[in-house]
């Protein structure tokens, strides 16, 4: 398996027009860099790049965390429950 | 327990279960609702979409209970949140906490909630009175307030 599953919340699904989808990694490789890829494919996502936060497998990661082959990859602003 | 829904809450039924479930245990139990309020006083808000991610977030908040289940001395919680479309004045959140005695129901059930407001996965789209929709933006204020409690007990 080398994909990723994708997912998108909020506004990041509003602007890149998806909800989810497959994206193929050749190896894993740093949450940073994908998400350079991510803006790349999704140029509406720049401005708010710097706000991006990540969860792999659900669990909030840091920017310097790795995504690997078969991991679910969540984007979203933060969060505004409660 | 924790619980994310659409439907509405009943909260003296929730207090009620948590109560019972430890009656002759309690000493304390302390409960927070939190509504749908008018954001911003010059452009009213008609309603709050709640957006969340199914699985994380239930995960999430259990996770934040727990923690706070070792760290204070509290016999149980309860959290439910609501998602989809609320109008002005209706329950977003309700969060229970029974604790033998009360200091440790009102630290508990603040951490939660605080906690809750910066990692549980959930998103609110405003609709204005106007038409008007846009992305609640996050709170610098409630990011401090989270990071403070993890300060406290280092």
């Amino acid at each position: 398996m080398s994909s990723i599953t994708v997912l998108y919340f909020a506004q990041v699904a509003e602007l890149t027009q998806q909800r989810q989808e497959s994206w193929e990694i050749a190896a894993p490789t740093s949450v940073s860099t994908w998400l350079t890829q991510l803006v790349e494919r999704y140029p509406a996502l720049a401005p708010m790049q710097e706000r991006l936060k990540v969860a792999v497998n659900q669990y909030h990661v840091n920017h310097d965390a790795i995504i690997t082959p078969g991991d679910e990859v969540a984007v979203f602003e933060p969060v505004t429950g409660g | 327990m924790v619980t994310v829904q659409e439907h509405d809450f009943n909260v003296s039924d929730l207090i009620e279960r948590l109560h019972q479930k430890h009656a002759g245990q309690n000493g304390a139990l302390l409960s927070f609702i939190g509504y749908v309020r008018d954001f911003n006083p010059d452009a009213p808000t008609e309603t709050l979409f709640l957006e969340h991610y199914p699985g994380m977030c239930e995960r999430e908040i259990t996770d934040i209970c727990e923690y706070a289940k070792q760290r204070w001395d509290i016999l149980d919680y309860c959290v439910v949140h609501r998602v989809g479309e609320l109008h002005l004045g209706e329950q977003i959140v309700f969060v229970g906490v029974c604790s033998i005695h009360r200091g440790d129901a009102f630290a508990a059930g603040e951490y939660i909630i605080d906690a809750l407001k910066t990692r549980a996965p959930f998103w609110k789209r405003e609709t204005l009175q106007s038409g008007e929709k846009f992305w609640v933006q996050q709170r610098d204020s409630d990011v401090t307030k989270t990071a403070q409690w993890e300060q406290q007990h280092d």
